[in-house]
């Protein structure tokens, strides 16, 4: 009930401040963005693929990997006459050489096998009495799986699913293990045909592989298999996977949580942080799992690889309501923080930064979490020297906080010396970024103008040079970024301020702001 | 990607769009910018014209525009970076890169949606071939373990199974990798090595006119003065001038030819282009013959002008030739056509018995009319003075606007306000160029030649500009290797550094080749700039399109030089 109501409420609070949901989707967006541009720049070179097909010789890798192969390769037809023969023996060879043909280095004749009929054949090998046979195929299909979305279809369409879900629980392992895979495979291939694998009761058969009371009884490869497996069970959104598989997996997860292998461990937090990644209910229920306190440990494990993904998920769950946000504070998930936002992988650092600006969006008690776990000056320190798409996140949070925090916190904010460094960032070429600051700056204007300090906050822009480049961008192209310095420049730096004085008065005789006003003598540094 | 068919790949495509034309600062680029002006004119193609200075210009003008277009002609820059990774833009812009600057930037060769290469094939490019330098997606995820150590990435959605053997495999193929990578890096830096320059932009631009059947007289000189640009600021060897200036003159005998039976071929506006076997003298039809050899680095460096010896030497030139003293000192135009004839022939002559064998050079002339006449090497002196004028503080954005202007034939009183600014500059490098060598103001300094000119040398404000700076040094080190009588400096290359902005305290800093016959004008020092600053955190800027220019904190030259001194030895 809370969830999506609280939820409203907080959205509520930001729309009045000018900043909604919406900013925090856009954000989302960006990311995606981002990924887009990356797999664009594979998609450069995808063209050329082809080519290096034709003149494969050339390359050293290649070269190599042919000498490895001693067996000799056997052809698509070959392996045609093979599998339709009547004779076990032929069709275990012929199946075989197909999944050599598939296991190879380079450019695996995927397309040539399908267009070949052989899918049909290898998906009714599954079904035989002949465990050689059933693992040979079973793994061929893997690697067709492997492929592009229509080499994937393909292994689908074959009715593939159910025949690997019975293999799942096969009494010889390695064919277990295989089934596995290939169920990963056809999951990871997106949304509709990860459903189609729990629409065919992958799920129960697929956890009951680790309902054993020892897990370090496992093979590290086929823990770490299943693993991966249901990761790719609770990944993709639009739509997310159905709220039961996710319940039904999720203790699972717990206790994979709790297991020593950091590849299993690193699957594990990518599956939570795919869970995570999706409206508040959606993170509710991870949360109600117990497990944040565990995700919270392996913040601080050091590994980047479990690092990465345990801090996207907690990074997503931060973006939920503000008790989502205090459960992850109340596990002490700010203690980790020192060591993350001066983390050497930038990347990980601009995570880390993106997750603070979510937790500075929240209530003041959680601001002064933050402040209290030390953070500002490394905000601070980041904004003077840092990654620049670091110091876009890091830019959010002090927003978020001059937004949200009470007087005193943004009073302790500047005091940490935070003017300076963002005003310096008003050069950047960005326009959203100016904004974004810009409107910072009138927030800590907002809570000048409460103690009526106004005038010595314009003093201290002026002196480190913002007032300068505040007027540059009256002359912005970005007609919004244009308004706001207007604004500011109207309001902060044109002439007498008469009206501040006006003002003042009147909120001194509010209890609160007349507390604050003892403070007034610290405000000056 | 290198577009084969300029035609097709490029005008075809633009043809019905609106354009963004971004120029760089160099007369070679103003004149494929005024032949590509032309075309569009013919066509109606809407565009904006943008020049920029360097990389920085470059990013705020493509800001600038990118909402509203989706073409950028970039006219000779763009090509020797990743431009993608420096402009970040969104997938839909598409750039036209006419540069000059190579070695072209890998990424931009292999780049098959977004930039569009007009680069002649047939230039010797190197480009490394793609396997050499770039791996396949596959390959990499390949070894997934591998991957692991730079860790953090989201674990892909689908793996393949590999065969058995796997384990040895890996471990060679992990040794095979190191090795690929150790030899990519060899080949890049081979490639990336040394910077120099291709086939004009404007003669690219002029060919695709002349595909399009559209090429004027206008264009074809436009072509030439873009060529002679290069040879004027010795940007390509001697072989590649004579080749192309090769290929032009048959553009120029086709269009002589077109005209032959046109009776107004003589008319005043007429314009007729013709191929001389012309004179080394700087702008000596618009000056007298004395002081253009007295400026002329040529002449000036042959003689050693510089020294009271070299100026008797000039005197004993001049009564070699035979011509009276007055008629040398007035105005070209006001010689006695007696002396005017056969002048080429008789200077030719005692300028060989004087050690100047190549006095004369090919090149092209115009005529306007009856009364003006240029040589290509004027109009390029005349653009280059306006384009760096430094006499009114007036932006660079006006400049480029009169530099521009001065190309049309229409506009010949600025082509004459041009000249007589280059003559001023020719006076002040040559001036420059006496000072430094009389008062040993040239340092070896081991690996490399180095020249500082001083706050308050007079003219230094014309040299904090990258083209006068870039004559002032070539006619330095001439100078330097016909003076000096260590045989080991005149092999050396030669850095200059100037005063650029006096209240960032800044200075300007370059880099040149040896100088010599046969060089192949290839500069290492874009390179050694970037590995200096980067070794001793100099605050330096690299804006300049061509890597070899830079600007540099004047605190920080001492420090930066000894990196360069301990880089190069």
């Amino acid at each position: 009930m809370s969830a999506g109501n609280e939820n409203g409420v907080r959205l509520d609070k930001f729309k009045n401040k000018g900043k909604d949901a919406n900013e925090l989707r856009r954000r989302r967006v960006e990311v995606n963005v981002e990924l887009r541009k990356a797999k664009k720049d594979d998609q450069i070179f995808k063209r050329r693929n082809v080519t290096t097909l034709v003149d494969e010789a050339t390359s050293p890798l290649q070269e190599k990997s042919q000498n490895c192969q001693a067996t000799p390769q056997w052809s698509v037809e070959e392996i045609l006459a093979g599998v339709n023969s009547n004779n076990l023996d032929a069709q275990l060879n012929a199946t075989q050489a197909a999944r050599k043909l598939l296991s190879r280095e380079r450019h695996p004749p995927i397309d040539h096998i399908i267009s070949a009929g052989l899918i049909p054949k290898l998906v009714a090998f599954l079904g035989l009495e002949s465990p050689p046979i059933q693992f040979e195929a079973a793994w061929a299909l893997t690697n067709i799986a492997s492929g592009t979305s229509d080499q994937t279809s393909a292994v689908v369409e074959g009715g593939a699913i159910p025949a690997f879900i019975r293999l799942v629980i096969s009494p010889h392992p390695h064919i277990s293990e295989q089934a596995v895979w290939a169920l990963g495979n056809i999951a990871g291939d997106g949304s509709v045909y990860r459903d189609q694998v729990i629409k065919h009761g992958a799920v129960a058969p697929l956890l009951s592989l680790l309902a054993v009371p020892e897990l370090s009884l496992f093979t590290s490869g086929y823990l770490r298999n299943i693993t991966w497996t249901l990761s790719n069970l609770c990944r993709n959104k639009n739509p997310s996977p159905p709220l039961a598989a996710v319940q039904q997996i999720l203790p699972t997860l717990l206790r994979l949580l709790h297991h020593d292998d950091k590849e299993v461990l690193a699957d594990t937090c990518w599956a939570l942080s795919y869970l995570t990644d999706g409206p508040n209910d959606r993170i509710e229920v991870v949360v109600q799992t117990g497990l944040i306190s565990r995700l919270v440990q392996l913040l601080g494990s050091g590994e980047v690889f479990v690092v990465t993904p345990s801090l996207r998920a907690i990074g997503n769950m931060v973006t939920g309501t503000d008790e989502q946000t205090q459960a992850v504070l109340n596990a002490g998930a700010l203690s980790m923080f020192p060591g993350l936002l001066r983390h050497h992988k930038s990347n990980l650092q601009k995570e880390a930064f993106w997750t603070l600006s979510n937790i500075t969006a929240g209530r003041d008690s959680q601001i002064q979490d933050v402040i209290n776990a030390g953070l500002v000056p490394l905000m601070v320190d980041v904004l003077r020297k840092g990654d620049y798409k670091t110091q876009k996140e890091a830019v959010w949070a002090i927003t978020n906080f001059t937004s949200g925090g009470t007087v005193e916190q943004v009073v302790y904010l500047v005091q940490a010396n935070v003017l300076e460094p963002l005003l310096n960032l008003l050069s950047t070429k960005d326009s959203k970024t100016i904004l974004v600051i810009l409107d910072a700056i009138t927030n800590i204007f907002l809570a000048g103008d409460k103690i009526g300090e106004a005038d010595k906050l314009c003093m201290m822009i002026e002196e480190c040079g913002g007032l300068d480049k505040i007027e540059a961008l009256q002359s912005h192209e970005n007609e919004l970024v244009y308004k706001a310095s207007l604004n500011l420049i109207e309001k902060y730096f044109s002439g007498e301020v008469q009206e501040d004085q006006c003002v003042a008065p009147e909120l001194t005789t509010d209890g609160y702001a007349f507390h604050i006003s003892e403070n007034q003598s610290t405000f000056n540094f | 990607m290198f577009i084969t068919d300029i035609r097709k790949e490029f005008y075809d495509f633009v043809v019905n769009q609106r354009v963004a034309l971004l120029v760089s600062s160099d007369i070679d680029a103003l004149c494929a910018c005024k032949i590509l002006q032309a075309l569009f004119h013919c066509d109606q193609v809407q565009y904006t014209l943008v020049p920029v200075t360097g990389w920085q210009d470059l990013g705020t003008a493509f800001l600038e525009h990118k909402e509203q277009f989706r073409y950028f002609v970039l006219i000779n820059c763009g090509a020797n970076v990743d431009l993608l990774e420096t402009l970040q833009p969104e997938e839909d812009s598409i750039f036209f890169i006419c540069d000059t600057h190579r070695p072209v930037d890998v990424v931009n060769v292999y780049n098959d949606t977004q930039v569009k290469l007009m680069i002649k094939q047939d230039d010797d490019l190197g480009v490394p071939s793609y396997d050499d330098i770039f791996r396949d997606e596959e390959e990499e995820g390949g070894d997934d373990s591998g991957n692991e150590s730079d860790g953090g990435s989201e674990p892909s959605g689908k793996r393949r199974r590999y065969d058995e053997g796997e384990v040895e495999r890996r471990i060679e193929r992990q040794r095979a990798t190191r090795e690929w990578e150790a030899r990519r890096r060899e080949i890049l830096f081979d490639y990336e090595q040394y910077e120099y320059h291709g086939t004009s932009a404007a003669m690219v631009i002029f060919e695709l006119a002349w595909v399009l059947t559209k090429d004027t007289k206008d264009m074809l000189w436009w072509a030439i003065i873009g060529l002679t640009d290069q040879w004027v600021h010795d940007k390509i060897t001697h072989m590649k001038y004579v080749t192309d200036i090769a290929t032009l003159q048959r553009h120029v005998s086709r269009h002589n030819h077109r005209n032959e039976d046109e009776d107004n071929s003589l008319s005043i506006d007429c314009m007729r282009i013709s191929f001389e076997y012309d004179l080394r003298l700087a702008l000596y039809q618009h000056w007298s013959l004395f002081e253009s050899i007295c400026n002329s680095s040529y002449t000036s460096c042959n003689f050693k002008l510089w020294s009271m010896h070299g100026q008797k030497k000039l005197q004993e030139f001049l009564a070699d030739m035979g011509l009276p003293l007055k008629q040398v000192k007035q105005k070209f135009n006001s010689m006695d056509m007696s002396v005017k004839e056969n002048l080429r022939e008789v200077i030719e002559e005692s300028s060989n018995k004087y050690g100047m064998k190549d006095i004369r050079i090919q090149t092209f002339g115009v005529h306007f009319g009856f009364k003006n006449r240029f040589l290509a090497s004027d109009v390029v002196h005349a653009a280059a003075a306006l384009l760096e004028s430094t006499e009114k503080d007036e932006s660079p954005g006006d400049n480029f606007i009169k530099a521009l202007d001065c190309l049309s034939r229409s506009n010949l009183e600025r082509l004459h306000g041009g000249i007589d600014l280059a003559k001023k500059k020719l006076m002040a490098i040559q001036q420059t160029v006496a000072s430094c060598i009389c008062t040993n103001l040239i340092l070896s300094q081991g690996p490399f030649l180095y020249c500082y000119l001083l706050e308050g040398t007079p003219d230094v404000k014309l040299f904090s500009k990258p083209m006068a700076l870039t004559l002032l040094c070539k006619y330095l080190l001439k100078a330097f290797v016909r003076s000096t009588r260590n045989k080991r400096c005149k092999l050396l290359p030669l850095i200059i550094a100037a005063p650029m902005d006096v209240e960032k305290r800044t200075v300007i800093v370059l880099g040149i080749p040896p100088e010599s016959e046969t060089s192949d004008k290839k500069n290492f020092f874009g390179r050694a700039f970037e590995k200096a600053a980067e070794s001793t955190s100099s605050r330096t800027l690299h804006d300049h399109f061509d890597t070899s220019i830079i600007e540099l904190k004047m605190e920080d030259r001492t420090k930066f030089l000894d990196a360069l001194i301990t880089l190069l030895s």
